[in-house]
């Protein structure tokens, strides 16, 4: 292994551990030896918050170890993006709204979802639960979001993830919109119109990249 | 009502509960974002009337709309400083619904802060509020008190603390998912010996609510059966969506989710009854296929 790997091993070793004292501190000094910032975040945060999205669903991780990842990741970001000029707007990888729709207050896995895009790179503005359609798409204005985020966990509240995506068709807006929840297919996704749906957390950061035009290597 | 007014009944029969509330007042005209419990103060009637269904349709128990009635979400909900007032009325519109047929437990709900490492909150303060909560339940006069939809164990246990030091008869529900290495919430405390935390703690009743429909939740009552030295509640909310030619189509058919309760109930729960999407139809089709009788 050579330096520069064992150094982005390490990096993702403190993210995967929630070690928000250690990511930042090996992420500047990668800076420091050279490494661009965008490669320490495809070779080395991204793989590892992939990771503990992967052990989450495995069972392995909970929302405890998964959330410290992503503080970790964030704290590491941070330096990242500070240090950085032009490659940091390239890091930047677009406006999120995200919450839970209207008549449905579970917000776990939304907030979930919103930790770990923000921990990936994306600006997210974070709505809450029970958040009408009205507010998603002023919300969305008002940002020039890239991205539109929809949770429903119920049966009775799915039906407010089609008004949302026909209401942000209706107003023009150029925000693409993904859903989310635990009874949402990938069916129901493509039948309401949605441009995205991930089934879990994790899934939802790769298809967020993929809907902006920045797919992670793989 | 007191504790062993309610181990009586229990002794009797299995236990029918409510259904959703939430689901009940949004279907009634519940604005998007607004707290539940404003209700209590600005549509009592549409409270007790909700109450009065259950009843109507055969439930044992009722909930009163407190779910998210501790101080801290209460503030979160505009509602700051209203958890007495807020308690009383919830208890005297539940009274009035029931009209003397079912008991009325005093229902807490999380308090909406996250202990680290997820949250900020502090154990200290997520107790005194369940003590505040718990207090003004006992003092606007409840039979027992009923916590659900707990995802951390801490939690869990402040909120049973505070129930119990009120002397009334306290059930303590948690949500799960079943998860490749087992069944967990989603902070990670696992099924059996979560609930056995919490009868150990001295909860009266301990089981499963919310999260999952009736088939999950009946591999849930299976695992912890077994385990339970206290009898054991479940509530699974409605079915899940299938897409079908003509759209999408809800498994949330009231006869098959009684079936789904008697068997929970054969399986060993002693209360059970329905959580998110639930409303007095599954609870009077679950009346009726438990008074039919429980397989053993």
């Amino acid at each position: 292994m050579t330096e520069r790997q064992e150094l982005f091993a390490a990096l993702s070793r403190a993210v995967l551990d929630g070690d928000d004292a250690a990511a930042p501190r090996l992420a500047a000094q990668a800076l420091d030896g050279g490494v661009s910032a965008l490669d320490a975040v495809e070779k080395a945060l991204v793989p590892a918050i992939r990771e503990a999205g992967r052990l989450f669903e495995e069972g392995e991780y909970f929302l405890p170890e998964l959330v410290t990842a992503a503080q970790a990741m964030k704290a590491a970001m941070a330096v990242l993006q500070q240090a950085l000029g032009a490659e940091a707007a390239a890091l930047a990888l677009g406006r999120v709204v995200i919450g839970t729709v209207e008549g449905d207050i579970h917000d776990i896995g939304k907030t979930l979802v919103g930790t770990l895009l923000s921990a990936a790179g994306f600006a997210v503005s974070d709505e809450g639960a029970s958040v009408s359609v009205a507010r998603f798409v002023a919300r969305a204005r008002e940002l020039d979001a890239d991205l539109v985020c929809a949770s429903a966990l119920l049966t009775t509240t799915m039906p407010k993830q089609r008004e949302l995506v026909e209401a942000v068709r209706a107003a023009g807006l150029r925000a693409k919109v993904m859903v989310g929840g635990a009874p949402v297919s990938p069916r129901w996704a493509a039948s309401i119109g949605a441009d995205g749906h991930a089934d879990n957390a994790l899934a939802a950061v790769t298809v967020a990249r993929s809907l902006v035009g920045r797919d992670a290597p793989s | 009502m007191r504790p062993p007014e309610l181990r009586a009944l229990l002794d009797r029969r299995v236990v029918l509960l409510d259904g959703g509330m939430g689901s009940m007042l949004i279907a009634a005209g519940l604005e998007a974002g607004r707290a539940p419990e404003w209700w209590n103060l600005e549509h009592p009637g549409r409270i007790e009337a909700v109450h009065r269904a259950y009843v109507e349709a055969g439930s044992d128990v009722v909930h009163t709309n407190t779910f998210g009635g501790s101080p801290l979400r209460l503030a979160a909900g505009g509602l700051a400083g209203r958890c007495r007032e807020v308690a009383a009325r919830a208890v005297e519109v539940a009274r009035a619904g029931c009209a003397g047929h079912a008991l009325v437990a005093g229902d807490i709900g999380p308090s909406g802060h996250l202990l680290p490492p997820v949250g900020t909150a502090t154990l200290d303060e997520l107790a005194d509020g369940f003590a505040e909560q718990a207090g003004a339940l006992a003092e606007a006069g409840v039979d027992l008190i009923s916590i659900e939809t707990m995802s951390d164990l801490r939690e869990a246990l402040a909120a049973l603390a505070a129930a119990r030091a009120t002397g009334l008869a306290v059930i303590a529900m948690m949500t799960f998912e079943r998860r490749r290495r087992g069944t967990f919430t989603v902070m990670g405390d696992p099924l059996v010996p979560s609930l056995a935390a919490l009868a150990g703690a001295g909860a009266d009743a301990v089981g499963c609510n919310c999260s999952v429909a009736a088939d999950d939740m009946l591999a849930m009552v299976e695992e912890a059966a077994a385990a339970s030295t206290v009898p054991l509640a479940a509530q699974p909310n409605a079915g899940s969506p299938r897409l079908t030619a003509g759209g999408v189509a809800y498994d949330a058919d009231p006869a098959a989710f009684a079936r789904a309760l008697v068997a929970m109930a054969a399986a060993g729960a002693r209360l059970v009854g329905g959580c998110c999407g639930t409303t007095p139809d599954f609870i009077r089709a679950a009346r009726t296929a438990l008074d039919a009788g429980v397989p053993r």
